[in-house]
Formats: C-alpha cells, sequence, structure tokens
C-alpha cells in the first residue's frame, strides 16, 4: 500500500499510509472534540486534510485570493538573537531587523520587542524603546507592534517581590501561592499599562501581548485588565495571543467577568479577550511530540476552528514551532509548516496567522 | 500576504484598528483601492496600483513615499488614524 | 455498605480532595475488614489516576491537586496503621528528580514528584536549572534507584544526554535507572541517549516506575 511521507510531533520523519493518516486524523479530531466539549472535524473537513497530506510536493500553499495576512512575535529577535532560542545571531539593529522584515521578507507587520521580551525588564529602559519605536515608525510603513510576555513568572521570588507558588505549592501553602498570585496581577498589571501607554504617546501602531498564560491563570488575569485599560483610554490596536491550549489554573479561583480563567480552551478565550476589547486574538494549540503530525494538525485544526466560528474580531493562531501541529523542533520542516498553514486558513478559517 | 509586495498592510490594518474579519477587511480595502478581493495578494496588480497611489512599495524607487510619508496618505486612503501619523501632523502644526 | 461502594467513594472522596471524606472512608474500611492494600490500590490511587487525567484535561488546577494528593496521603497513614507490619508499603524507591540546567520549566516535574512521594518513592527533588554534576553527587549521596530529569526546550534537552555520560564517568550508571520526560522529550530520545523509561506525563511516570521496582 502507498505510503506518504509526514512527521511525528518531534519533527521525525516517517510514512505512513492512507488509512493510517485517516485513522490518526479521526483520533485527533476526537480529542480535541472531547477536551473542548467542541465540534470534531467533518467528512468533508477530514477528506480536505487527507488531500493536504498526499500532496506529493514537498510544499503546500493557499490557493490564490486566500493569503492572510501574518502578524508576529519575539520581534526581531528571531534575527539577531543569539542566546540559544530560535535567534539566528545577526548582528543588526532593531530597526534594521524591522526594515528586513518589511522590505526583504514582505511581512504584513512587524514588532519591535525587547532582548528579554518580558513587560517587566522594559519599564526602566521604557525611554530607550520609545526612542527605538520613533525611529521605527519614522522609517516603516507596515503596522508596528510592541510585543512583549506578561511573564507573571518575573514578579515571583527570586525574581520579584511576591513568593513564587511554584515552591509554595508543594509546601501544601495554598492560600499563600494564591495571595502571591493575586499581588503580582496587580503589579503586572500596573507595569504592562504604564509601557504600553509610554509607547502610545511616541505613536506605536499596537501592542502584542505573547505568550499570556505562561504562568498560569493570574497572568491570563493581568493582560485582560490591561487590556481593557488601554483600549478605554488609548487608540492602541491589541493582539493578545496565548501560552497554551488551555489557562493552566496555577490559582485556579481567579476570574474575569465573572468567569473561571483556569481551564478555559481557545472557544472560550475569544470571549474574554473580546470582551476586554482587543483587536485580534492568537490561540495556541500545543503538539504532542509523541502523536504523528496527522493527530496533531487534526486536532489543531478541529480547536481553532471552534474559536474561529464563535469569534467577533480576527483570528490570527499561533504557527511554529511546537504550536498549531507543527512539530516541537527549532528548525521546523517546510513540509510541515506548509501544511500546517494551509489547513489553518483553509479549514479552520482563520484570519491571519 | 505579502506586505508591501501586495496589500498584505493595508489588511493588517483594517483587522487592527476596525476589528474587521479577513472577508470583510479584504473587501474594505479591495474598494479603497479599486481592485477586486483576489488581487490584493497579486503582486503584478499590486505593484502598480502602489505606485499610482504612492503608498510606498517593496523595493527602492527615489521619487516614492518613504516611511511615515507613505503611512500618512495610507491613513487618508483607508479612512483610518495612524498613531504615529496622528503625531507627525501634532508635531507640524503650529 | 459493600466492599465496591467503599472503594467507589475513597476514589471520589480524592477527586472531591476532601481530606475529611479519604480518612472516614479509610477508617470505615478498617472497621468493615476490608484489605487496606485493596482499598489504597483500587480505590484511593484510581481516584488518584483520575486526578491525574482531570489535571491533563484542564479540569483541575494545580492547587487541587496538591489538596487531593494530601488528601490521599492522609487515607493511605489511616491504613498503613492496620496493616500487618510485613504488609506495610514500603519504599519503592528512591528518586533523584530536578529540571535539567538552563531550564526553569519546573512544574511538571514538580507534579511528578508528587504522584510518586504519594506512590511511595522517596523523592529528592533538586528543582530547576540543576547542573549535571548536582545530579550525580545527590545520586551517590542518597544511593539512588532512579535518577528523573525534565527538560522543556530542545536547547536543554541535550543536558539529558551529559547526564547519561556523567552518570557513566561516575560509576553510577549501571546501579540506577534513569528516566525522561518533558514537553520536547520522547520515546525515540530516551531510546537515542540510552535512558531506561521515557514517561509522557505524571500518571505515565508514577506507572511505569512502580512496574519497574513492584
Amino acid at each position: 500500500m502507498k505510503k506518504y511521507l509526514t512527521r511525528m510531533g518531534d519533527g521525525e520523519r516517517i510514512e505512513m499510509t492512507v488509512d493510517e493518516l485517516k485513522q490518526d486524523f479521526e483520533l485527533g479530531t476526537k480529542d480535541a472534540a472531547d477536551r473542548g466539549k467542541i465540534s470534531p472535524l467533518t467528512q468533508d473537513e477530514l477528506d480536505y486534510l487527507l488531500e493536504i497530506f498526499t500532496n506529493p510536493n514537498k510544499i503546500v500553499s493557499v490557493e490564490p485570493g486566500n493569503e492572510v495576512p501574518l502578524t508576529h512575535d519575539i520581534g526581531t529577535l528571531r534575527l539577531m538573537g543569539d542566546q540559544g532560542n530560535s535567534g539566528v545571531g545577526i548582528p543588526l539593529s532593531r530597526v534594521q531587523g524591522i526594515q528586513v522584515h518589511e522590505r526583504a521578507f514582505g511581512g504584513d507587520t512587524m514588532e519591535l520587542g525587547h532582548i528579554d521580551y518580558s513587560f517587566k525588564p522594559v519599564k526602566p529602559v521604557i525611554a530607550m524603546e520609545q526612542q527605538e519605536m520613533e525611529n521605527a515608525l519614522l522609517s516603516t510603513i507596515v503596522p508596528l507592534f510592541y510585543g512583549a510576555m506578561p511573564n507573571l513568572g518575573l514578579y515571583y521570588s527570586p525574581d520579584g517581590p511576591f513568593g513564587n507558588p511554584s515552591d509554595l505549592l508543594p509546601m501544601g501553602k495554598i492560600q499563600e501561592a494564591r495571595e502571591a498570585q493575586e499581588g503580582a496581577v496587580e503589579h503586572a498589571t500596573r507595569d504592562m499599562i504604564y509601557i504600553c501607554e509610554k509607547l502610545y504617546d511616541v505613536g506605536c501602531d499596537g501592542i502584542n501581548f505573547d505568550t499570556t498564560g505562561a504562568a498560569g491563570d493570574a497572568d491570563m488575569k493581568a493582560t485582560l485588565h490591561a487590556v481593557e485599560y488601554l483600549k478605554a483610554n488609548t487608540n492602541l490596536a491589541i493582539e493578545v495571543g496565548m501560552a497554551g491550549e488551555f489557562v493552566l489554573g496555577m490559582h485556579g479561583g481567579l476570574e474575569y467577568d465573572g468567569v473561571r480563567l483556569a481551564g478555559l480552551y481557545p472557544h472560550q478565550q475569544v470571549k474574554l479577550v473580546e470582551k476586554a476589547g482587543a483587536d485580534i486574538f492568537g490561540p495556541v494549540v500545543n503538539t504532542n511530540t509523541s502523536k504523528s503530525m496527522a493527530w496533531n494538525l487534526a486536532r489543531a485544526v478541529t480547536f481553532i476552528k471552534a474559536c474561529v466560528e464563535v469569534a467577533n474580531i480576527p483570528i490570527h493562531v499561533n504557527m511554529g514551532m511546537g504550536v498549531g501541529g507543527s512539530p516541537v523542533f527549532e528548525t521546523p520542516p517546510l513540509d510541515s509548516v506548509t501544511r500546517a498553514s494551509k489547513a489553518m486558513v483553509e479549514v479552520a478559517k482563520v484570519d491571519g496567522l | 500576504m505579502g506586505g508591501l509586495r501586495t496589500a498584505g498592510d493595508l489588511v493588517a490594518r483594517m483587522q487592527m484598528t476596525r476589528k474587521m474579519r479577513i472577508k470583510d477587511a479584504k473587501a474594505y480595502v479591495a474598494e479603497k483601492l479599486k481592485v477586486s478581493s483576489a488581487d490584493l495578494s497579486n503582486e503584478h496588480v499590486m505593484r502598480e496600483v502602489r505606485e499610482e497611489l504612492d503608498i510606498g512599495i517593496i523595493t527602492s524607487v527615489p521619487g516614492c513615499a518613504k516611511g511615515i510619508e507613505a503611512k500618512a496618505r495610507i491613513a487618508d486612503l483607508l479612512g483610518i488614524e495612524i498613531n504615529s501619523v496622528k503625531r507627525l501632523k501634532n508635531k507640524i502644526s503650529f | 455498605m459493600s466492599k465496591q461502594e467503599l472503594l467507589e467513594q475513597a476514589a471520589q472522596s480524592v477527586v472531591d480532595a476532601d481530606r475529611d471524606a479519604t480518612v472516614e472512608v479509610a477508617k470505615r474500611a478498617i472497621a468493615e475488614g476490608i484489605d487496606p492494600v485493596e482499598m489504597i490500590n483500587d480505590g484511593y490511587s484510581v481516584g488518584m489516576s483520575r486526578v491525574g487525567d482531570l489535571f491533563d484535561r484542564g479540569e483541575m488546577f494545580l492547587p487541587e491537586l496538591i489538596v487531593a494528593s494530601d488528601a490521599m496521603v492522609a487515607a493511605i497513614n489511616v491504613l498503613e496503621e492496620a496493616m500487618p507490619v510485613k504488609n506495610q508499603s514500603k519504599k519503592l524507591g528512591t528518586v533523584v528528580l530536578g529540571t535539567i540546567e538552563g531550564d526553569v520549566h519546573d512544574i511538571g516535574k514538580g507534579i511528578v514528584a508528587t504522584m510518586l512521594r504519594v506512590y511511595g518513592f522517596e523523592v529528592f527533588d533538586l528543582g530547576r536549572d540543576v547542573p549535571i554534576k548536582t545530579f550525580v553527587e545527590k545520586a551517590k549521596e542518597v544511593g539512588a534507584d532512579i535518577v528523573g530529569s525534565s527538560a522543556l526546550m530542545t536547547t536543554t534537552q541535550v543536558g539529558q544526554k551529559a547526564l547519561e555520560a556523567a552518570l557513566k564517568k561516575a560509576g553510577l550508571r549501571d546501579k540506577v535507572k534513569t528516566m525522561v520526560g518533558g514537553a520536547v522529550v520522547t520515546q525515540r530520545w530516551a531510546d537515542k541517549i540510552g535512558s531506561n523509561l521515557y514517561a509522557e506525563n505524571a500518571s505515565e511516570a508514577v506507572l511505569k516506575l512502580k512496574e519497574m521496582f513492584s
């Protein structure tokens, strides 16, 4: 029986028959439907996924006219970063990095980001960030976001004033862990608002809250409060990008607009993000390294399709290493990334990536 | 979508400033540019349109609007407020 | 009340993270002469397994997981007192656990540590960002049976390979079993570096180690 080249969730190249692919599509969509209590993909959609996977070409693309715009995360660090992460270590200035994205890569939007990429460390160097933003805005045309992570982890010991929930919880100090997180929400909200208002003052187009929820439900609560304030008091466009497919309950009891944040899946997250006033939502679905890409992508598309269907704002799904059906691998294989992107646009019907 | 090669930046601006979904954002920009939605990602059409409207093109051509000059024209063309353009106007008004 | 009903109540009391209920059910089981080992294995452990699944699905949260573990430990303590000495749950093994140097992600590893403790392993949790030599020194110091390492990033994953080599160099590799986990880790990676065990999540880690050491 003919076999098709595909990948495991860690990027390993494997071969699967049509029956094997179909089986993994079904299991993947069923897993998402079961966890999210949402509808699985229809037979037509599963058939279209099969068409994408059995396309003999190494890379695939959407049909002409179906192209969608891209927003970014990590700013220009993918060019300049040399911390052993996803950066390629080219010694460019950040303004040069933005210009390269605009004029060489054809980026639809771009963003400026601090080397740490968290909000908190930006506070003491805000004047530098403002001037970098001013310079970039004068010389570029595409919309410019300022991107950073809420990263409430920096408000816990040893980096911040509050006890660390990761230390307190295993000791059974649940109340203390919860109070620490509630304190961090207040501090982080205040810091994010301060930084974003300063950037608005110099003409920044928008803010990208990236990997929201990375430190749990408190992380998301702080972000939503900051977004709400900024939308009421500035003309900033706001994108909220998530860290994981469901909000991790480090606190477990935090709410926004009367809804408990912990455990929310993308189709539920988007309603609160809308309520806070954000303009674009970037949901995440994580990749399981032990499952095939067929399983992972069918699962991811199921979650994102449900999110797109209930959303009233544009959905820019997170795509790349370890998210959106792509393998958890720092050099994501092109065959996987292009197949995942096509499926997200043409099956999940996202508004952007 | 292609950024300045096409109309990617313009469609993104409508998503950012008016929360428009992809279909509506493309329809809005297409109407303003007097092209079809499909042509918004057609480099052959968009190069000419961008040059004629002087809203910035991807290659470096003397005389074409650059940076904030192009953004000022985009704000007028799309009927939206662009924060940096508004700031520039405040700076140059006496 | 039938044995089956008591077993189900034991499981449910763990899911409810209700310490009073877990202890109450344990006392009733003793009064009715039910084998404590059966209560642990077919009652409370089943509940803990359900808790692990609910956590994995985002339907139960970290504080609740901690309280549920605590409730289960309280019941086990009650049951152990009623066991003949020969049946008292003995230490299944000594585990040294940590997140590889350069990696600060330790929520998952912390859950593995908690679950292993609940199931009778002695756990030395070294925390996060742990240098390779610290794993080796601690394993030597406590006479570890298992050395477990976690990595969330491909850049720190290579530390697990270095740990294998360091244990070999210290003459410990034949005396311990190694276990690897973390978001980027797979069975294929475990096989590649020569680790004895890979677990996808905390429940699987417990299951596989219990099998290995029972």
